[in-house]
C-alpha cells in the first residue's frame, strides 16, 4: 500500500474548515441542547402531571430513537408538513439541539435531585418561591455537579454531530467524504479526519477537567 | 397568634398525626416534647405547610393556610431552623442571611447587608461574615441559620429539634441564642429534647404521643405534677 503523505498536507486545510463547521453545530446544539435540558429537567420534577408527562414523553421518544432517524425526520419529513424546504444548517442544529436536550434533560433532573431536600425546605421555609428557590440555592449546586456529565455530552455531540453529513451539510465527515470521492485516498483521509475529532474531544475534556477541578477548589474555599 | 385546628397528617397509611388542637399565643414560647415518631416534627412543619395536612385548619396571624399565595405570606412571617441546620453552602455566612430580604423583601444590598450583619453580631458570629458554611462548627452553623431566619423580621420562630445534630458542647452556644430570643418577647415553637432548657425557658410545654396530644400545660404542671400516666412515664425514662 502506498501512503500518500501529501495527500494528508493538500486536504489539511479542507478538513479544517470542516472542523470549524463541526465546532459550529456543535457548539449551537449543545448550548441550545442545555437550555432546553434545563427546563425539561425542572419541568420532569414538577408536580403538575400535564407538564411531568409532557417532559417525560420528550425525553423518551428522543432517548428511544436513533439520532439519524431524527434527523432524516427534521430534513425530509418536516417540509412535507411545513410545506417548504429546511436549511441542512437549521436542519442539522434543530435535530441535535433537540436531541442533546433530552439528554441534558435526564442529567439536569439528576443534578438537582441529588441536591439535598433540606435546602428546598430551608429556601421556602424563607417565603421564596420555588422558582426563586431553584434560581438562587438548588441550580447553582447542582450545576456544579452536573459540569462533568455534560461535558460528556459536549463530547458525544461532537461525535454524533458528523451524522449530519448524510443531509449533506459540510461538516469534518462529509468533507473527508467529498475530498475521498475526488482522490480515493481512503486511509488517509479518513485516518485525518479520526485524528481530526479525537484532538477536538480531548481538548473538550482537558476543558472540562480544569472546570471541575476549579469549583472544587471553589467549594473549598 | 397561631392556631391549630384539627390537624391530621397520613404518610400514606400511617396515620402520623391524629387531630391536633393547639393555639400560640402573641409573645408565648411553646415547648413540644414526646418520644420520637409521635409527630411533633411533623406538627410542627405543618404551621409552615412545609407538610400539608391531610384535614384541619392551621391559621397564623389571621392568615389562614389555604392558598399558595397566603402560604408564602405566611412564610415569610415565620422563621424556621432545621435540626440539620441546611445552611446553603455555596453562598458565604453573610450571604446566608441576606438573600432571603433581598429576594422576597426585595431590599436594597447595602440595607440587606446592615440587618445582616446586626444579626450575625447578635448571634456572636460577626466575625465569621465571609466564612463558609463548612468552615463552622455545628453550633456556628446553627447559630447562622438562626440569624438568617431573623433577618425576615418574622413574627414567628419554629425550632425543629435545633440542637439534636450538635455536639454536646455545643449546645449551650444554641440555646443561650434562642433564651435571649425568647426574653426579647419573640413567639416561638420549640421541639427539643433539651427538658433543663423547655423548663427554664417555655411559658407551656405540650407532650405529644403517638400522634396525639396527650397533655399541655406551664413547665411545673408537666415536669412536676403532670397528670396523664403517659406523661409520666415518658418523663420517668428521661429526667
Amino acid at each position: 500500500m502506498n501512503f500518500d503523505f501529501d495527500l494528508i498536507v493538500r486536504s489539511f486545510p479542507l478538513l479544517l474548515v470542516g472542523a470549524g463547521v463541526t465546532v459550529q453545530i456543535t457548539a449551537f446544539s449543545v448550548s441550545l441542547g442545555m437550555l432546553i435540558g434545563m427546563f425539561v429537567g425542572i419541568a420532569r420534577l414538577s408536580n403538575t402531571w400535564i407538564i411531568k408527562t409532557l417532559a417525560a414523553v420528550y425525553v423518551d421518544f428522543i432517548r428511544g430513537t436513533p439520532l439519524l432517524v431524527q434527523i432524516f425526520l427534521i430534513y425530509f419529513a418536516l417540509p412535507i408538513i411545513v410545506g417548504q424546504r429546511i436549511d441542512p444548517f437549521i436542519a442539522a442544529i434543530t435535530a441535535c439541539s433537540i436531541n442533546s436536550g433530552a439528554y441534558v434533560a435526564e442529567i439536569f433532573r439528576g443534578g438537582i435531585q441529588s441536591i439535598d431536600k433540606g435546602q428546598m425546605e430551608a429556601g421556602r421555609s424563607l417565603g421564596m418561591t420555588w422558582g426563586q428557590t431553584m434560581r438562587h440555592i438548588i441550580l447553582p449546586q447542582a450545576f456544579k455537579r452536573i459540569i462533568p456529565p455534560l461535558g460528556n455530552e459536549f463530547i458525544a455531540m461532537m461525535k454524533d454531530s458528523s451524522l449530519v453529513s448524510v443531509i449533506g451539510f459540510e461538516e469534518l465527515t462529509r468533507r473527508g467524504q467529498l475530498i475521498i470521492a475526488r482522490t480515493y485516498g481512503s486511509f488517509e483521509i479518513w485516518l485525518s479526519v479520526a485524528f481530526i475529532y479525537l484532538i477536538m474531544t480531548f481538548t473538550i475534556s482537558r476543558l472540562v477537567d480544569y472546570l471541575e477541578r476549579r469549583y472544587k477548589i471553589d467549594d473549598k474555599h | 397568634m397561631i392556631s391549630i385546628k384539627n390537624i391530621h397528617k397520613k404518610f400514606g397509611k400511617l396515620h402520623v398525626l391524629k387531630g391536633i388542637d393547639a393555639h400560640i399565643a402573641e409573645k408565648e414560647v411553646v415547648v413540644i416534647i414526646g418520644p420520637s415518631g409521635s409527630g411533633k416534627s411533623t406538627l410542627l412543619r405543618c404551621i409552615n405547610y412545609l407538610e400539608e395536612p391531610t384535614e384541619g385548619e392551621i391559621i397564623v396571624d389571621g392568615i389562614p393556610l389555604t392558598s399558595e399565595a397566603n402560604i408564602n405570606k405566611v412564610r415569610e412571617e415565620v422563621g424556621m431552623v432545621f435540626q440539620r441546620f441546611n445552611l446553603f453552602p455555596h453562598k458565604s455566612v453573610l450571604d446566608n442571611v441576606k438573600l432571603a430580604p433581598m429576594t422576597v423583601r426585595k431590599m436594597p444590598k447595602a440595607e440587606a447587608e446592615k440587618i445582616a450583619l446586626d444579626l450575625l453580631e447578635k448571634v456572636g458570629l460577626a466575625d465569621k461574615a465571609h466564612a463558609y458554611p463548612e468552615q463552622l462548627s455545628g453550633g456556628q452553623q446553627q447559630r447562622v441559620a438562626i440569624a438568617r431566619a431573623l433577618a425576615m423580621r418574622p413574627k414567628v420562630m419554629l425550632f425543629d429539634e435545633p440542637t439534636s445534630a450538635l455536639d454536646p458542647e455545643m449546645v449551650k452556644e444554641v440555646l443561650d441564642v434562642m433564651k435571649s430570643l425568647a426574653h426579647e418577647g419573640m413567639t416561638m415553637a420549640i421541639v427539643t429534647h433539651e427538658m433543663g432548657f423547655a423548663r427554664e425557658v417555655g411559658d407551656r410545654v405540650l407532650f405529644m404521643d403517638e400522634g396525639r396530644l396527650v397533655e399541655e400545660g406551664t413547665p411545673d404542671e408537666i415536669f412536676s405534677h403532670a397528670k396523664e400516666e403517659r406523661t409520666q412515664s415518658f418523663l420517668s425514662k428521661i429526667l
